[in-house]
């Protein structure tokens, strides 16, 4: 095993799905499905599968990309729709009136074999506004009908677009770039991480410290930190923002006692914000905190968006904070 | 075709029971409208029976029948108030020819993705009458088990990828599922219907131009009533004949008189034809007329068809199109052509009244769904949380 690039294992997840499936279709604008491994072996799905199922680039149409694979998706044949990362809400509304009701608005008729990729930016600095967002998993987790999983490293990244692609109902994988700062062996063989599944990074008993995607790439980076501080986290990734695997995070905090949830998303409807209400219902009188990005826009400027985001030396003092 | 808000001389709602009789009369009377049909006769505007099966031209007959009573059985089970119906309800009357003449042109296996006036799509692509009613009475034995209702009845087994209460998203599902047959080599053909509102929408824009790029085997049917809702057509878009926004994307696209199910079978038949043999998608512009409100039952009565008395459009206008009902003058041609006499025709109506009153009779007696149902079909094999309680 090797680390692999985040989306150089998922193109493995797609080929695989895609060798064996002979008419599932990919719909996509601007990341063309190639790319290299780091022993120099190169995916090309395009050269693979050919200028339908894949077709050599598609024009700038996100809402045809997401309606056409629900179209195609509708007649029982799997989609995948690859979304670019500075679109993250155009299809926002065939999502929610569309795709994410279908199967419960014609009483359980309408199969959705349909997979949206969405590329995401993250807090990235020099973008700006438009190209440095993250949490938008929130908007859609609160779409009924919708699976949404984030993964925070390459090989969960794999795992989880291949669960995707055994699905019947509609899974978006919010793919963030920043993932690739958490290197992960990977293996060439196909596997499935478990829709719906946390992973438990490690245990601890101060406090519990909960973050999926690039938020639980930071956690990582903070753990050092937290170690020196002599603070024992227990440190618990989601994977999947819709449906909540609460139960071990709740588990969890009935033994802290403390809860941190770090999210690159806003303050205001964020997922923290979802995880602490569960987690306080079922566990009250426990302390709860959250880090997340502002209710602002990313600015630009790398001292403004870098002081906006929660990284490892935030969640450090945030969880002295709650320890002290 | 009568000009939209053309006024003329006022005349008392059609009694319900003699609407065919009362429009074929009309119909040879207001022959005067002939003249701009004639100067597009070469368009398919004007077209006999010739060529066309007598069981196919029977089946359009009474297919338009079917979806006709039935609307009409259901707008007077509405009014009547005694069975509580309740929800949407657009009533598709008049536009009958639109669907029957496309989908005699189509296989069981082609596909269709209709909007929310699409009772008639559906009862065309063989909607089963009984479930129709069902939903629409909010029954478990409802095609959508009471979960949908009127504006959102589907039934994927006959390739019906449902009806729609959003305005636009057929065209990219229709584009989709066209693009589906195309990677299984199956030849199958994918229609989507649309209102003239629909083509104002960037979905209608994209679902044809991919169809035109990838060379879909799509059909894109819009039903020109002419209102928007109650915004007159010209008022919503620069193009008065929408068939020629075909020409922008250099597919094939046409205009044809929508209260003539021959035309239309013309027209779908090429269409079909072009998406089946050559694989490219056609635009086709159906002029027509509902002859009932936009929504609900405005202007409406019992044992009349057509809404009268709406603020948006002249009374005239509707008495000129209900003229121009495609249903009776299918009869003359069927009866002058020898295929059907009078005493046949009247059967053939009676057995559809039976089996549409019967389908209400099923919906009436037909349970009502669990109200714990709506936690279901969320997502396929399990439910979600009564979140509503506290526990």
């Amino acid at each position: 095993m090797v680390n692999k690039p985040s989306n150089f294992a998922m193109l493995e997840a797609l080929q695989h799905g895609m060798r064996n499936d002979p008419h599932m279709t990919m719909l996509y604008e601007y990341q063309r499905p190639v790319a290299a491994g780091p022993l120099g072996n190169v995916i090309d799905l395009y050269k693979e599968f050919g200028d339908l199922r894949i077709p050599d680039w598609g024009p700038i149409d996100e809402e045809w990309h997401v309606g056409g694979a629900a179209g195609i998706a509708m007649t029982g044949v799997r989609a995948i729709a690859r979304v670019p990362s500075m679109c993250v809400t155009r299809c926002f509304e065939l999502v929610f009136n569309q795709v994410g009701k279908l199967r419960h608005m014609t009483g359980g008729q309408v199969n959705m074999p349909l997979v949206i990729w969405q590329d995401a930016a993250g807090r990235n600095p020099g973008m700006a506004g438009q190209h440095a967002d993250a949490g938008q998993e929130a908007l859609y987790a609160s779409i009924p009908g919708i699976k949404v999983v984030v993964p925070s490293n390459p090989y969960d990244a794999k795992g989880l677009l291949a669960a995707a692609l055994q699905e019947n109902d509609p899974v978006i994988i919010f793919h963030y770039p920043a993932i690739d700062g958490n290197p992960t062996d990977v293996p060439d063989d196909n596997y499935v991480v478990p829709i719906g599944e946390a992973a438990i990074r490690q245990e601890g008993t101060d406090l519990t410290i909960v973050g999926y995607g690039p938020a639980a790439v930071e956690i990582k980076r903070a753990l050092p930190g937290l170690e020196e501080a002599g603070i024992s986290a227990e440190v618990i990734d989601p994977r999947t923002v819709k449906p909540m695997p609460i139960d071990p995070i709740i588990e969890s905090v009935r033994k802290t006692n403390r809860l941190l949830v770090v999210d690159h998303g806003h303050e205001t409807l964020g997922t923290a914000a979802e995880i602490i209400a569960r987690v306080a219902i079922a566990v009250p009188g426990a302390k709860f905190a959250r880090s997340t990005f502002p209710d602002a826009p990313p600015p630009g400027a790398r001292e403004m968006i870098a002081w906006m985001t929660p990284d490892a030396p935030k969640i450090v003092e945030a969880a002295k904070h709650m320890v002290a | 075709m009568p000009e939209f808000n053309e006024t003329g001389p006022e005349k008392k709602g059609v009694s319900r029971r003699s609407f065919l009789q009362f429009a074929g009369v009309a119909a040879t009377a207001t022959a005067v409208v002939s003249s701009a049909r004639v100067a597009m006769a070469g368009n398919g505007w004007t077209i006999g029976l010739e060529g066309v099966p007598d069981e196919r031209a029977l089946w359009m007959y009474r297919t338009m029948l079917r979806s006709r009573w039935w609307e009409e059985e259901m707008k007077e089970a509405f009014l009547a108030g005694k069975d509580g119906l309740y929800g949407a309800f657009h009533i598709s009357i008049g536009e009958e020819a639109c669907s029957a003449g496309v989908m005699a042109a189509l296989n069981e296996d082609d596909y269709i993705a209709s909007n929310h006036r699409g009772h008639s799509h559906l009862i065309a692509k063989g909607g089963d009458l009984s479930k129709m009613s069902a939903e629409l009475f909010f029954k478990d034995s409802g095609y959508n088990k009471g979960f949908g209702g009127s504006m959102h009845i589907t039934d994927v087994s006959k390739g019906i990828l449902g009806m729609n209460g959003i305005i636009g998203p057929q065209y990219l599902f229709a584009a989709g599922a066209a693009y589906s047959a195309k990677v299984r080599g199956t030849k199958q053909v994918a229609v989507a219907f649309g209102g003239d509102g629909s083509v104002n929408n960037g979905w209608y824009y994209s679902g044809l131009r991919n169809a035109a790029l990838y060379k879909l085997p799509m059909i894109a049917v819009v039903e020109n009533n002419g209102y928007q809702m109650s915004m007159p057509q010209q008022r919503t878009n620069s193009l008065i004949n929408l068939h020629q926004f075909g020409a922008g994307l250099d597919i094939a696209h046409e205009s044809v008189n929508g209260m003539d199910v021959m035309a239309v079978y013309a027209v779908a038949k090429r269409a079909v034809e072009r998406a089946r043999n050559e694989s490219l998608p056609t635009l086709i512009e159906a002029k027509t007329y509902r002859y009932y409100d936009h929504s609900g039952l405005a202007g409406a009565k019992p044992g009349v068809m057509g809404a009268f008395g709406l603020p948006y459009r002249s009374d005239a206008e509707v008495r000129a199109w209900i003229a121009e009902d495609p249903i009776p003058k299918l009869r003359r041609q069927l009866v002058a052509n020898s295929i059907l006499t009078e005493e046949k025709a009247d059967e053939i109506e009676a057995e559809v009244r039976k089996e549409v009153t019967e389908s209400i009779e099923f919906a009436r007696n037909s349970a009502a769904p669990d109200a714990q149902a709506g936690l279901q079909h969320v997502f396929a094999g399990s439910s979600v949380s009564p979140s509503q309680f506290i526990v």
